[in-house]
């Protein structure tokens, strides 16, 4: 290829005008690389630790009009998330799919906690079946103290450790397995609710930030309770010896006897609403309220596509349930990560422009150089396609040397980085980051992203300059240099 | 060999300098035979570069017509125009055009890789070829050296064996001679003398030295872009032994192109 051949040697004879457009190719492709590796690390680093921690792949929520994350913020509203109607209907239709893995479902919420008349703080509670939870998020949870709570416990709560030591550091009474503790919330429309629950354990979550790490367990009625579904519970309430002697000899109707003592006749209509309030008729369809559907895809599948599905199947159920990714479930956080992400990326493409009209100048003055040269080869008998894979390949090249200079550089630095880390200079960055340090991984991903960025630019940057010298026609060649 | 390989019929060229014309050459009519070693002469602006712009298909007439090898220039695009520039015309240019990343054989070699080597002959003939073309043009032990290394005299000779490497019909040489000292120039001329005897390329050159115009068999002079002599050395030997030469309409490409009654000749007869 002798067009391939004179754009590698003319690389060499304008050495200077090479050394500036390879110098911002390579100046870019490392910006590139380094600043994609730095926003790669961090994005798998939240998206590790939400989708194997918290959040699932995919989360499908109650009805509400904005995303909600998994700790039960709904931007735009102070209300308690609703539960998903027909959850057995996503059940069945997730189990269904060969892309899925496992489903998990919890309730959400904040709670504040006390013992007896004290109260001692507040935090974020997940309700959930913990041996359900404990399957679908294996790796997460470790039990610092006490035991895990069984089917048949008491209400239960298993308290994080930076929770246990903020209620411990408030309270006179020595917080351990065992002790009782009320739990209290504002529910919609139950109103307050208090529930008395038995601490089980000090648990700790293996990968979390500071809000995460926070987080309490509770049974799934107890957070029923408190969130306001408590005619959606799973089980019967489970009542004290001294609740329950109560509502054994209490009698209803004799709040009444002095009303309606005289009344004796019982309509039709009233027995048949006495019939349909019969207990077995009413607890058989209850289904226990849950406010999301956690979602594990298995290994490799599109979670593009198992969105989009569900979605459709949400539409369809029409109760105006929410499907969402881990981004969403996981907050401000991850948004902030991801939007960090456009801003470089829009950033990138500002100066890529401006890099393009630089290298496009450079170019242009460099064909105008050589106007004689491709006259000449005009001339001889060089068609315009051999002009323009000439100057094709001279940015190609240009782009291929810098690119793997920047690259190559970028490789060391991000190495050097991984070593010693980035501190992060504050508590955002380092929820962030998910931890105080980060230390960056190169990212293959990024590199070729990189790489094609730079090639792009340079196709594009010699657009012009191609255009200008395959219009130089072979009479220049005649014209004294 | 006596048959027409380049006819100019009433050729004007105009340039446009802003919003002034200028007429480079006006009304210029001429025939240029196969094989014929011919000189442009004229002084500076007088039409020559003009001419040979022309003539090698660098650029179109305003009016009239421009026959090279059989073909109407006018008729045909940049891709056929390049086509009949590469396969038969050479160029020998005043300031040599030598591409100065490439070494002596490079360059020479050049038009053959601008065909993409796919012609009939092997890689190993065309080498050989290549070789002999350096070799005949005295630059044997400098095949490897780059134009800047070579002298003004041997940088044209570089150009002269470049020209021939297509083995064309037609070779064009503007002021070849104008960047030598005078010494250096006869050899270059003597140079394509032996060219134009061996392998009965036609040359045309263009040149203001009133000298060397007088090596040519058929000179033409102009002054103001018109043709003030047209002359051929060899017709005028011709005439004086009483005969002329013949001219048959043999071809129907020279026919059909408007070369009526003259034979039009390819590439391949100036094969070497």
């Amino acid at each position: 290829m002798i067009s391939a051949r004179l754009a590698w040697r003319n690389l060499g004879l304008h050495r200077k005008k090479s050394l500036i457009i390879g110098l911002i190719m390579g100046l870019g492709i490392l910006i590139l690389f380094v600043g994609n590796s730095l926003i790669d690390t961090t994005i798998s680093g939240l998206r590790r630790m939400f989708v194997e921690g918290y959040t699932g792949d995919l989360m499908v929520t109650g009805p509400t009009e904005f995303s909600t994350t998994v700790l039960g913020e709904t931007a735009g509203s102070e209300e308690v998330l609703p539960h998903i109607a027909q959850i057995k209907k996503y059940e069945d239709f997730l189990k269904s799919r060969q892309d899925v893995a496992s489903i998990l479902p919890i309730l959400s919420g904040q709670a504040s906690f006390g013992i007896g008349e004290e109260e001692l703080g507040s935090g974020y509670c997940f309700g959930v079946n913990i041996s359900d939870y404990r399957a679908f998020f294996p790796d997460n949870l470790t039990l610092m103290s006490g035991e895990w709570p069984e089917e048949s416990d008491e209400p239960w709560v298993l308290l994080s450790e930076p929770t246990y030591a903020l209620l411990q550091q408030s309270s006179n009474t020595e917080i351990k397995p065992g002790t009782k503790i009320i739990m209290t919330a504002l529910a919609n429309s139950a109103g307050t609710v208090i529930r008395e629950v038995s601490v089980k354990g000090i648990i700790k979550f293996n990968q979390s930030n500071e809000q995460l790490a926070g987080i309490t367990l509770v049974d799934a009625d107890t957070m029923r309770d408190l969130l306001g579904f408590a005619s959606l519970r799973d089980g019967a309430p489970k009542l004290s010896e001294h609740e329950a002697a109560f509502l054994t000899d209490f009698d209803p109707d004799s709040l009444f006897d002095d009303l309606f003592a005289s009344q004796t006749i019982m309509t039709e209509s009233e027995e048949q609403l006495e019939l349909a309030l019969e207990p077995s008729q009413v607890t058989a369809e209850i289904v226990p309220a849950w406010q999301f559907l956690l979602v594990r895809a298995k290994k490799g599948a599109n979670t593009s596509k198992l969105l989009d599905e569900l979605q459709v199947f949400s539409e369809q159920l029409g109760d105006g349930d929410r499907v969402q990714d881990w981004v969403a479930g996981a907050g401000k956080v991850a948004r902030t990560a991801v939007t960090i992400r456009l801003v470089f990326d829009l950033l990138v493409a500002i100066i890529a422009v401006v890099v393009i009209m630089i290298m496009m100048n450079v170019l242009v003055i460099s064909v105008n150089e050589r106007l004689h040269e491709i006259g000449t080869l005009r001339a001889i008998g060089a068609k315009r396609h051999v002009v323009r894979s000439m100057i094709l390949y001279e940015t190609t090249f240009m782009a291929l040397i810098a690119g793997a200079a920047g690259l190559i550089l970028g490789f060391i630095l991000l190495l050097i980085m991984g070593k010693v880390g980035i501190r992060a200079p504050n508590l955002f960055f380092e929820a962030l980051f998910g931890g105080e340090i980060l230390k960056p991984v190169i990212s293959i991903g990024a590199a070729i992203r990189a790489f094609l960025w730079i090639l792009a630019m340079a196709l594009a940057a010699s657009w012009y300059p191609t255009r200008v010298a395959v219009r130089i026609e072979p009479v220049v060649a005649m014209r004294g240099e | 060999m006596s048959d027409t390989i380049i006819k100019l019929d009433a050729v004007q060229k105009v340039y446009y300098l802003d919003t002034v014309e200028v007429e480079a050459i006006r009304d210029i009519s001429l025939e240029i035979r196969a094989g014929d070693f011919v000189s442009i002469a004229g002084p500076s602006g007088s039409g020559k570069t003009t001419i040979l712009n022309l003539i090698g298909c660098v650029d179109k007439p305003t009016s009239g017509t421009v026959i090279v090898n059989g073909q109407r220039t006018s008729d045909l695009d940049d891709d056929r125009l390049t086509e009949l520039r590469h396969r038969s015309i050479g160029f020998i240019f005043q300031t040599f055009n030598l591409i100065p990343v490439l070494n002596i054989r490079e360059n020479v070699e050049l038009p053959l890789l601008l065909d993409g080597l796919s012609g009939s002959e092997s890689k190993a003939e065309r080498e050989k070829w290549v070789d002999f073309l350096i070799d005949s043009v005295g630059l044997k032990d400098r095949m490897l050296h780059k134009p800047a290394e070579l002298s003004g005299g041997q940088r044209q000779r570089v150009a002269i064996a470049r020209a021939l490497v297509m083995k064309p019909a037609i070779v064009l040489a503007d002021e070849p001679t104008a960047n030598l000292d005078s010494a250096t120039g006869e050899s270059i001329l003597r140079l394509m003398r032996k060219m134009n005897e061996t392998f009965g390329t036609t040359f045309i050159f263009s040149t203001h030295d009133p000298d060397i115009v007088e090596e040519a068999d058929h000179i033409i002079r102009l002054k103001d872009g018109i043709i003030v002599e047209d002359r051929r050395i060899v017709e005028d030997q011709d005439d004086k032994l009483g005969f002329r030469p013949s001219v048959r309409a043999t071809s129907p490409e020279a026919t059909s192109t408007g070369l009526n009654g003259i034979e039009a000749t390819g590439t391949e007869g100036s094969q070497p």
